[in-house]
């Protein structure tokens, strides 16, 4: 029967074989340096083909208690600062990105679409947002303000994108009316029926807006001068100056950072913003 | 003609006083509907402005400032260097066909990929999503640093290349060449292209694929003439988003360095006797550019813009 469909054509014969390798390789590609920084971060040495001298908790221990040489610092203070610039950033979502979301979802209006473009394309990456920052707000740069103003502003879209698929998927005409016809103010209808009525979206875009801004490097590179390095600047810092393996476990506590954000988001179940982030 | 003007001023005029009126006391239902929306965007439009438009505005100033750190002034001095100084051009021209390039293999990787996942029974699917989507939340450094376990000194794939070829391992490392980079830069943009190119590929129509299949095309026939023409306006916009990625990549380059391009001499120029109005005037480039680029290209291909 197959015989009809001109098996003998090339793209028959290979097509598939062809297109799996193509999968495997960039699967291979993808994920083989990513368990080979894990694995080695537990070895002594790498100099051979392979690792060797398993298996060491020296530079977790390193990455973890800190060298105390010279500004090394430990990932405890850089991921504690980084979680709390990130968190400010959050915040600062939360509070612009919720409304324009149920805005663009919710209402017909006159540049409705511009809206939602300038909402949901980064204005400018990090690091031309970094140097326009730099010149504009050189005091805020050592406070960390800076930080979080510009977290805010890079990570929205992703805040913006989650809330959005949480309101598609509610009949929010039916939800608004009903509770407006109850009797509740439009305020109240908003923030007690429709904001926790999205909070699979917001959970999840609060989760994704900040990782990346915990994860964030070119505009903190640019903007931070001094003080705790945010964990950004901490795997820069292991990465260029650090032992190799060292650096291996630098970069494993950051792995381990996005696998817990990435079991989190499971638990909410939002799957698709899993594959968003 | 000038009271043409006049009366169109006192109209403006009119039309903002009634807009503003209607916003602070609505009287229809539709007005108030206006008063929310306005409301709903007015935070966003508050951050925009303070972190965004206004910082950008200053940097465009600087840019034509005469004296290094303050604006003050007004001269095109930086604009005329980078037109003139081959230096400079010869970055614009290394970063665009860089990002280019890259932009196409990305692209050309992900659709099989994306064909594969969509089509094929695959074992462990769940795994390969994950597998496939965890560089998305990677930094550039880290990308890097992934590029440098595969073809730095000790890296698993020079240590098989040097095999293969019987050279030291240390000659075959290429992570941090223009090969390296180039791998660094699809190790971050084939994961975008892919989240962009799955959305696409879901909306596909098989039925026209499966009658394409029966009436005797071969499978490379069916994605030519039934696959390709539905996927088009996700590709092209896939490819417009993955450029932009390109061109704004900075943390990978500045580790693997490899190529000198636009963001990397940005900091440079910051990083060697802080000239902040070079470097403003080189971003103040790079956005217009991008900027310019992405809206022409949205207005005037089919590209589908979907994030």
């Amino acid at each position: 029967m197959s015989g009809r469909f001109r098996e003998g054509s090339l793209s028959a014969r290979f097509g598939r074989q062809f297109v799996t390798l193509v999968l495997a390789l960039t699967l291979f590609f993808l994920a083989v340096p990513v368990v080979m920084t894990f694995v080695s971060s537990f070895a002594s040495d790498w100099f051979g083909v392979f690792p060797t001298g398993f298996v060491t908790l020296g530079n977790w221990e390193d990455v973890i208690v800190g060298t105390g040489v010279g500004a090394d610092v430990s990932v405890g203070s850089s991921l504690a600062y980084s979680t709390g610039l990130a968190l400010g950033g959050v915040v600062i979502n939360l509070i612009v990105g919720v409304p324009i979301a149920y805005a663009v979802a919710r209402y017909e209006f006159w540049g409705r679409d511009w809206v939602n473009v300038f909402a949901i394309l980064p204005l400018a990456p990090g690091i031309i947002l970094g140097v326009a920052f730099l010149r504009t707000y050189p005091d805020l740069s050592t406070s960390g303000i800076a930080l979080i103003i510009g977290y805010s502003l890079l990570k929205a879209p992703y805040m913006v994108m989650a809330v959005q698929s949480s309101f598609q998927s509610m009949d929010l005409q039916q939800i608004e009316e009903s509770a407006r016809s109850l009797g509740a103010s439009w305020p109240r209808t908003f923030l007690t029926v429709i904001v926790p009525n999205a909070r699979t979206g917001i959970i999840a875009g609060s989760i994704i807006s900040w990782t990346l801004a915990a994860a964030e490097f070119n505009f903190s590179y640019i903007v931070y001068s001094r003080g705790t390095p945010p964990l950004a600047i901490f795997l820069f810092n292991n990465i260029t100056n650090a032992s190799f393996l060292n650096a291996a476990a630098a970069v494993s506590v950051f792995f381990l950072l996005i696998a817990l954000v990435t079991i989190a988001l499971q638990i909410i179940g939002n799957r698709g913003a899993v594959r968003r982030i | 003609m000038a009271a043409d003007q006049v009366s169109t001023g006192t109209r403006a005029v009119e039309s903002v006083r009634t807009t503003v009126g209607s916003l602070v006391s609505p009287a229809s239902e539709r007005q108030r509907e206006i008063r929310r929306i306005v409301a709903l965007c007015l935070p966003f439009s508050v951050l925009l402005l303070f972190s965004g438009v206004f910082p950008l505005t200053e940097m465009f100033r600087i840019s034509f400032s005469e004296s290094r750190l303050v604006t003050e002034g007004f001269t095109v001095e930086y604009y005329r260097a980078m037109v003139t100084d081959p230096y400079y051009r010869n970055i614009a021209f290394n970063t665009l066909w860089f990002a280019a390039a890259t932009t196409v293999t990305s692209i050309a990787v992900a659709v099989p990929v994306a064909h594969a996942l969509e089509k094929y029974a695959l074992p462990a699917k769940s795994v390969i999503l994950t597998v496939l989507s965890f560089p998305n939340s990677l930094p550039g450094i880290v990308a890097a640093f992934m590029i440098i376990i595969l073809f730095g000194n000790t890296g698993i794939l020079s240590n098989v290349f040097a095999f293969l070829s019987g050279q030291s391992r240390i000659d075959v490392a290429i992570a941090t060449s223009v090969g390296g980079l180039f791998f660094a830069y699809i190790y971050s943009m084939i994961p975008r292209a892919l989240l962009l190119l799955r959305g696409t590929y879901a909306e596909v129509n098989t039925d026209a694929e499966e009658a394409a299949r029966v009436l005797g095309a071969t499978p490379l026939q069916t994605f030519r003439y039934v696959t390709l023409p539905q996927i088009k306006p996700g590709l092209i916009g896939a490819s417009i988003l993955v450029f932009r990625t390109g061109l704004a990549i900075f943390g990978t380059v500045l580790i693997l360095k490899g190529l000198l391009v636009w963001t990397l001499q940005i900091d440079r120029e910051l990083a060697q006797g802080f000239n902040i109005a070079q470097a403003s005037a080189m971003a103040t480039v790079w956005f217009v550019f991008v900027f310019g680029f992405t809206v022409l290209m949205l207005r005037y291909t089919s590209a589908e813009v979907s994030i």
